[in-house]
C-alpha cells in the first residue's frame, strides 16, 4: 500500500539541517500505524511527504506502487483531493461554512451532483454520530465534535490512506478517546489504511504497530498485541527509552 | 529601549504590516500635492483675470483635504483592526491604554511624516508626467512649466503633518471601550453572518427605480430642479442596494444547494456573504465616488463637444466675413494675410438679398448661388423647377422658424405666389435663420429686396497650420462681427476651457485613482485571513487553477461591482445630462465610461496578479 524506500529530506539553508535520514517504511492495506518521537524527530515532516504536501530530497515514496511526486502540481492537488484523507490538530475547519457544507467541500471541488453528496454527508455523519450538529456553524460546536467533522470530511470520499496528524493534539481525554476509537472502527470496518502521528501514547495505542523516530533516524518499532493496556505500557517503556524530554511524556493520560 | 524608540521601531521593522496604510497615505498626500502645483502656478494664481479659476481650484483644494481626511481616517482604522490582536498582547503585558494610544499616536506621526515627505517627492515627478500629457492634450500652450513648488511644498507639509496630527487624536475614540479580552479574540471572527431586512431590499429597488425614471423622463430646465431629489434618492438607494440586496442575494445564492455546492463556488460565496458588511461600506463610497468622477469628466467633455462642435457646425468655412457695407476693403486685406501667411484658400462671395415676407426679414437666394456654396462645402446640390420653392433649415440649427416659413407665401412681380413645400437641409449658407431657396428664374421676378449683405466664404486648402496666426492677424483690423475664422474660436475655447478642463479631469482622476485604492485596501484587510484558509484547503486538494478561479472572482467581484453600479448611474447621469442640453452626448459618455472601465480592468489585472501571487506564497 505505502512504501517508503531511503527517504531522506535536508532543509536548505544557511545551515543546512538533515530533518530525516534514509527512513524505510512499509505499511500494509488496511493498517493502523503510529508515528512516534519526540519535539523536532522528523516526523510531521514524514507525514508531510507521505502526504505530499513537502518533497523528499532524496529517496522514493510510493503509494500503491505510483509516486504521487512525479505528478504535475495539478494533478497532484486532484491526486491529495481523492486518494488521501487528512485530519488535523486543529481541525482546519472554514469557520464561515457550516459543518455539513465543510464535509461535502472534497466532493464539491470535484463537481459531484448535490443529491449524491448530501447522501454520502448523511452517511458518513450518521456513522461518526455527528447528524445533529450537520447545521450547526464551526464557532458553536465542541472540540470533539469539530475533529469528528474533520474525520468525516477527510473519509466522506472513501480515501485509501488517511492521514493524521496529531487529532487528538487539541482535545480533552474524553474526547481523545471518542475521537480514536472511531478512527479504530473505521479501520477495522472500511478497512481504511491509517497514519497517525502523535505524542500522545494513549491515541498512539489504538494503532497496530508504532514506528519511533528520534532525529531523524528510525530507532523501533512495537507491534501491539490483543492488550492495548500492555501496548500503552510499552509505548511508555519506549519513549523512556527514547530518552524524549519531560515535555513528551507530560501528555500522558491513564 | 526608551518608550519612543519601541513606537519606531514598531514601524521600521514591521515594514510589511505598515506598508498598506503607508502607501495609501502617501498616496493620498501626492493626489493633494500635485493638486497643489497646479493651484498655486502662476498661470492659473499668478493674474487676476483667471480669479474665478482660482476661486474653483481653491474648493477643488478643500474638497479634496476633507476626502484624503476620511480617507486615511478609513485606512487607519481597518490598519487597526487588523492589528487588534497585537494591541491586545502588548496590554495583556501591562501596558495601560494612555501608553497604547501614546504608541499608536507616535506611530502614525512616524507613518505621516515620511508618508507626507514620500508624497511631496513623488507628486514633483508625477506632476511633471500630468503637465506633459496635459499640454499635449489640452491648449495649454506652454503656460504651464514646470517649477519648483516651494509654496505648494510648504502647505501639503502643514496641512498634512497638521491632518495626521489630528487623526492620530482620533485614535482615542477608535480604541475606546474595547476589552483586552476582544481585542486578543480580534482575529478570531464570531460576527454572525449579516442579514437582510426584506422591507429596506424591497425599498432598494424601489428607490434606485424611482431614481433613474425620474433622471430619465424630465427634460430641459426641470433637470436641474429634480437633479436634487433624484440624487439623494439614488444614493439612499445605493447604501442599501449594498447593504442589503446584495446580502439578500448572496443568500438566496447560497440556499441553492445547485450553486452553492458547485465547485469552488462554496468558498468563493461563503466568504463573500460574510465580509459583505465590510465590503457595502467600500462598495457604497466607491460607487458614489466613481460615479462624481464619471459625470464630472462626462459634464466637462460634453460640454466642451457641445461647443466646439456647435461652432464646427454653424461655420462650415475656415474664414466667413458678412457686410452690409460695401465699400470696405476688408476682403482684399483677409486674401492679402492669407498670402503672407503662405496659405492658400478657395474663395466664394455672394450678397445675401433679404425680403419683406409676413412679418419678417427673411432670406432668399437663388438656386444657383445656394448650389455654388453647397458644392463649395461638397454637400448635395439641388434642383429647383420655375414654380417651385423650398425652406432651407440650417443642418443641426432647430431655431430657424422653418414652420413659420412654411405657412408663408412668396409674391412674385408677375403676380403669381409661390408656396413652399419641401423643407431641406443644408449648411451651404451661414446659419442664420432659414430662408427659401427658388429657381434662377423667379429669383429675377422677385421684387426689390429690403437690404443686401454680402458674403464671403474662404476653405483654406495649403498652409492650415498657419490659420491661427493669420486669424489672430486679421482679427486685430476686421471687427469680429462681420469677420469669423472657424478655427480659431475652437482655439480660443479650448485655450479659455482648457484649465476648466484640466482641473476637472485631474480631480475626476484622482476620485477615480482613491475608489480603486480603497478596494484594494479593502481586499489586503482579508490577506492574512485568506492565507490561512487557503493554506488548510490546499492541503485537502485544491489545483492551481482552482485557486485562481476562486481569487481571480474574488477580486473580480470586489472591482466590478461598485464600478458596475457607478457605470450606470454615471450612464443615466449622462444622459439626463443630455436632456438638459438637448445635445447627444451618447458617444461622449460611452467614451468617458470605456476609458474608465480599462483603467478599471488593468487595475483590476494588477491587483489580482499580486494578490494570487502572496496567497500562493504560503501554500
Amino acid at each position: 500500500m505505502l512504501e517508503v524506500n531511503q527517504v531522506s529530506k535536508i532543509y536548505e539553508g544557511k545551515i543546512a539541517y538533515k530533518a530525516l535520514n534514509n527512513i524505510n517504511l512499509s505499511v500494509e492495506e488496511g493498517e493502523f500505524v503510529g508515528i512516534m518521537g519526540p519535539s523536532g524527530s522528523g516526523k510531521t515532516t514524514l507525514l508531510n511527504m507521505i502526504a505530499t504536501i513537502d518533497e523528499p530530497t532524496t529517496g522514493e515514496i510510493l503509494i500503491n506502487g505510483k509516486n504521487p511526486h512525479q505528478l504535475k502540481k495539478e494533478e497532484l492537488a486532484k491526486f491529495r483531493r481523492r486518494e488521501l484523507g487528512f485530519v488535523f490538530q486543529d481541525f482546519n475547519l472554514l469557520h464561515t461554512l457550516t459543518v455539513e457544507e465543510n464535509i461535502v467541500l472534497p466532493l464539491t471541488l470535484d463537481g459531484k451532483k448535490v443529491k449524491e453528496m448530501k447522501q454520502k454527508a448523511q452517511e458518513i455523519a450518521g456513522k461518526l454520530g455527528i447528524t445533529s450538529i450537520m447545521n450547526k456553524r464551526t464557532y458553536e460546536i465542541s472540540g470533539g465534535q469539530a475533529q469528528r467533522a474533520a474525520v468525516a470530511r477527510a473519509m466522506i470520499h472513501v480515501p485509501k490512506l488517511l492521514l493524521a496528524d496529531e487529532p487528538t493534539g487539541n482535545l480533552d481525554s474524553k474526547s481523545s478517546k471518542d475521537v480514536m476509537e472511531m478512527l479504530e472502527t473505521i479501520n477495522k470496518h472500511e478497512r481504511t489504511t491509517m497514519l497517525l502521528v502523535t505524542h500522545d501514547p494513549q491515541a498512539a495505542s489504538y494503532c497496530n504497530r508504532v514506528i519511533f523516530i528520534r532525529d531523524g533516524n528510525f530507532y523501533s518499532e512495537i507491534h501491539r498485541g490483543d492488550n492495548r493496556q500492555a501496548f500503552f505500557q510499552r509505548i511508555i517503556d519506549t519513549l523512556s527509552l527514547l530518552g524524549g524530554d519531560g515535555h513528551d511524556l507530560s501528555q500522558i493520560r491513564v | 529601549m526608551t518608550f519612543r524608540r519601541f513606537a519606531f521601531n514598531n514601524v521600521i521593522r514591521n515594514k510589511r504590516l505598515y506598508a498598506a496604510y503607508f502607501l495609501s497615505s502617501m498616496f493620498t498626500v501626492m493626489v493633494f500635492f500635485t493638486f497643489a502645483i497646479f493651484a498655486f502656478h502662476e498661470a492659473i494664481s499668478g493674474n487676476d483675470m483667471n480669479s474665478s479659476v482660482q476661486q474653483g481650484m481653491n474648493i477643488a483644494g478643500g474638497i479634496i483635504y476633507v476626502f484624503s481626511f476620511f480617507f486615511i481616517l478609513y485606512s487607519m482604522s481597518s490598519f487597526l483592526t487588523t492589528r487588534k490582536k497585537e494591541l491586545g498582547l502588548l496590554m495583556m503585558q501591562g501596558m495601560s491604554v494612555r501608553q497604547v494610544r501614546l504608541m499608536i499616536f507616535l506611530e502614525n506621526m512616524v507613518i505621516g511624516f515620511f508618508a507626507t515627505l514620500g508624497g511631496i517627492i513623488l507628486g514633483l515627478i508625477f506632476s511633471k508626467v500630468i503637465l506633459l500629457i496635459a499640454e499635449n492634450v489640452l491648449v495649454l500652450d506652454d503656460a504651464l512649466n514646470f517649477y519648483l513648488p516651494i509654496q505648494a511644498i510648504i502647505v501639503t507639509f502643514l496641512s498634512f503633518i497638521l491632518l495626521f496630527f489630528i487623526i492620530s487624536l482620533f485614535v482615542s475614540y477608535i480604541l475606546r471601550s474595547r476589552k483586552l479580552i476582544d481585542l486578543i479574540k480580534g482575529n478570531k471572527k464570531s460576527k454572525g453572518e449579516p442579514k437582510a431586512n426584506i422591507f429596506l431590499t424591497v425599498s432598494a429597488v424601489l428607490l434606485i427605480g424611482v431614481g433613474y425614471a425620474a433622471a430619465l423622463i424630465v427634460e430641459g430646465a426641470v433637470v436641474i430642479v429634480a437633479m436634487l431629489p433624484v440624487v439623494v434618492v439614488v444614493i439612499i438607494g445605493t447604501y442599501l442596494l449594498f447593504t442589503q440586496l446584495s446580502v439578500y442575494i448572496i443568500r438566496k445564492l447560497k440556499q441553492n444547494n445547485n450553486i452553492f455546492w458547485w465547485k469552488t463556488n462554496m468558498i468563493l460565496f461563503s466568504d463573500l456573504s460574510f465580509r459583505m458588511k465590510d465590503n457595502a461600506r467600500t462598495f457604497f463610497m466607491v460607487a458614489i465616488i466613481s460615479t462624481v468622477a464619471f459625470s464630472a469628466i462626462g459634464t466637462l467633455f460634453g460640454f466642451q463637444t457641445f461647443l466646439t462642435e456647435g461652432l464646427k457646425n454653424n461655420n462650415p468655412h475656415t474664414f466667413s466675413y458678412i457686410t452690409v457695407d460695401q465699400d470696405k476693403d476688408d476682403v482684399a486685406f483677409i486674401n492679402e494675410t492669407i498670402e503672407q501667411e503662405q496659405m492658400e484658400a478657395k474663395h466664394k462671395q455672394t450678397k445675401l438679398a433679404h425680403y419683406e415676407i409676413g412679418q419678417d426679414n427673411i432670406v432668399i437666394t437663388s438656386e444657383t448661388d445656394f448650389n455654388r456654396f453647397a458644392a463649395f462645402l461638397g454637400e448635395d446640390t439641388i434642383d429647383i423647377q420655375t414654380g417651385e420653392v423650398k425652406v432651407v433649415e440650417f443642418t443641426g440649427n432647430e431655431y430657424g422658424q422653418t414652420e413659420e416659413l412654411l405657412k408663408q407665401k412668396l409674391n412674385l412681380n408677375s403676380g403669381t405666389s409661390l408656396i413652399p413645400k419641401e423643407v431641406i437641409y443644408s449648411r451651404a449658407l451661414p446659419a442664420t435663420d432659414s430662408y427659401y431657396v427658388v429657381s434662377d428664374q423667379d429669383f429675377k421676378e422677385l421684387p426689390a429686396p429690403i437690404s443686401e449683405e454680402s458674403y464671403h466664404a474662404w476653405q483654406v486648402t495649403k498652409g492650415q497650420d498657419n490659420i491661427i496666426a493669420a486669424s489672430e492677424k486679421i482679427e486685430k483690423v476686421v471687427p469680429p462681427y462681420e469677420f469669423y475664422a472657424k478655427d480659431y474660436s475652437i482655439y480660443q475655447l479650448n485655450k479659455a476651457y482648457g484649465l476648466v478642463l484640466f482641473v476637472g479631469l485631474f480631480i475626476g482622476i484622482v476620485f477615480f485613482v482613491s475608489a480603486g485604492s480603497f478596494l484594494y485596501f479593502r481586499l489586503y484587510a482579508d490577506l492574512e485571513e485568506d492565507k490561512q484558509k487557503f493554506r488548510s484547503i490546499s492541503k485537502m486538494g485544491l489545483t492551481e487553477k482552482e485557486l485562481k478561479n476562486v481569487l481571480t472572482r474574488q477580486t473580480a467581484i470586489l472591482f466590478f461591482t461598485p464600478i458596475l453600479v457607478a457605470l450606470i448611474h454615471g450612464a443615466v447621469a449622462l444622459t439626463a445630462l443630455s436632456h438638459f442640453f438637448y445635445y447627444d452626448l451618447t458617444k461622449i459618455s460611452l467614451s468617458v465610461l470605456g476609458i474608465f472601465t480599462l483603467i478599471q480592468i488593468i487595475y483590476f489585472a494588477i491587483v489580482r496578479f499580486f494578490y494570487t501571487k502572496q496567497v500562493k506564497n504560503v501554500l
